[in-house]
């Protein structure tokens, strides 16, 4: 097994106080608390500073650790001394916040399992029935996948316990169908397929939460999407028909004339396919050409010259009237 | 294998929830009344909750559990998470406008 550096992944002096501990361990918990940090390895983290302060929040414990001595290396390949524990005494069982069925590292598991495993077992054992554990995990799948309902294969990390109380993690597989329509943080039960019960206490279910992948076009906003539209300066001005490209095909949409920067436009139905569909609104971006040749540069020149055209005009206007308020306060 | 989509349909008891959650009334009605959950009346017993409350319920337990918050604690963690979703969603926007 590997031998584990509890103080260095808490940030502590082997020297530091129960209250440095604690200290520590509360601000990293906040920070790796996989509902709040998104990064993939929070949840493996948070669960590694957990089993630090187990074992370094309680007095015998750290005890015991302490003196397997300052020889080993994170990481290094460890077995503890025979009867390395003797004249230790543990009274905790494994602290509150961390279910029975979550997994402690090998390691832990060596050092300090024994006492937990007779108490497992014997719980396990004992005429007790309760609904297993419910399961959540994340599945990400494409917006195109909501329009078509797609399948997705999913794996799961399930820690299970074995007759004689040893904690064994198994991979599990599954095929769930996506039904169509699903939007950004939907859910999906699937029932049963969380953990096992006790006795006779059925299965926990099984959270699904769908995530969409950022499309490079399309923005969802539940089961409506929208899309930036770049338009040229005289579709916009003038009106026009345009293509817009949506996920069930390209369309034609009429540009009104008169229409500014920002603009939105609604496909009514061209959104997710929910019951009601949703709708897609098309957002104008005006483009500008670029004055890159002489030709373009005339234009330009002729637009300055011809129109009556000041896009600031509000603002000089609203700073002079500042201007006069406080020479008349 | 083919899931049940969670709805938004109201359906679920007071106790439904205790259950499902695996947490205490007590819990749950700390939830109400830092308004985690959504809920119409005042009648305990009358309360239905939707599905998608379990999962909200669980979260916020998870946290509640985890990082020592009581039940404002994590109802305010709750608020602060969803803005800065909104704000990363916002901000990914802008980006791809720029680029």
């Amino acid at each position: 097994m590997e031998y584990k550096d509890y103080y260095s992944l808490l940030g502590v002096e082997k020297t530091a106080t129960q209250e440095d501990i604690k200290r520590s361990y509360r601000k990293l918990a906040r920070k790796y608390h996989p509902d709040l940090n998104k990064g993939a390895d929070a949840e493996a983290k948070f669960k590694e500073i957990g089993e630090a302060n187990e074992v370094l929040s309680d007095p015998e414990k750290r005890a015991a650790y302490d003196q397997l001595g300052d020889a080993h290396q994170p990481g290094q390949d460890f077995q503890p001394p025979p009867n390395w524990d003797a004249g230790f005494e543990f009274s905790g069982s494994p602290s509150r916040g961390r279910s029975e069925e979550e997994a402690y590292s090998e390691f832990f598991e060596g050092l300090f399992g024994q006492a937990y495993q007779q108490q497992r077992a014997d719980r396990a054992r004992a005429r007790f029935n309760a609904k297993g554990q419910d399961h959540h995990a994340k599945v990400v799948i494409d917006l195109e996948d909501s329009f078509t309902a797609a399948k997705q294969t999913i794996v799961l990390k399930v820690p299970e316990l074995t007759p004689d109380g040893h904690l064994v993690v198994r991979e599990r597989k599954l095929e769930v169908s996506i039904p169509k329509g699903v939007k950004q943080g939907q859910l999906i039960r699937l029932k049963g397929q969380g953990a096992p019960g006790l006795g006779d206490g059925g299965a926990g279910d099984l959270y699904l939460e769908i995530a969409l992948n950022p499309h490079t076009l399309y923005r969802t906003d539940g089961v409506d999407l929208y899309l930036d539209l770049p338009v040229k300066p005289w579709e916009a001005a003038l009106g026009g028909r345009v293509k817009v490209p949506t996920p069930g095909g390209v369309v034609d949409l009429k540009v009104p004339a008169g229409s500014k920067q920002g603009s939105k436009l609604r496909l009514k139905g061209r959104g997710l396919p929910a019951k009601p569909s949703g709708d897609m609104y098309v957002e104008l971006q005006i483009a500008l050409p670029p004055a890159d040749s002489t030709r373009a540069k005339e234009l330009y020149e002729s637009m300055a010259r011809d129109l009556d055209f000041d896009p600031r005009e509000k603002l000089i206007r609203e700073i002079q009237s500042r201007e006069q308020d406080h020479s008349n306060a | 294998m083919t899931g049940e989509v969670l709805t938004d349909d109201p359906k679920l008891t007071l106790d439904d929830l205790c259950e499902t959650c695996g947490v205490s009334e007590v819990t749950i009605r700390a939830y109400v009344a830092e308004g985690v959950i959504e809920v119409n009346g005042d009648d305990a017993g009358r309360w239905r909750f939707s599905e998608i409350t379990l999962v909200r319920v669980q979260k916020a337990y998870r946290l509640q559990r985890d990082l020592r918050l009581n039940a404002a604690g994590a109802a305010l963690a709750l608020e602060l998470m969803s803005q800065i979703e909104a704000l990363n969603d916002q901000l990914e926007r802008l980006k791809r406008i720029r680029e």
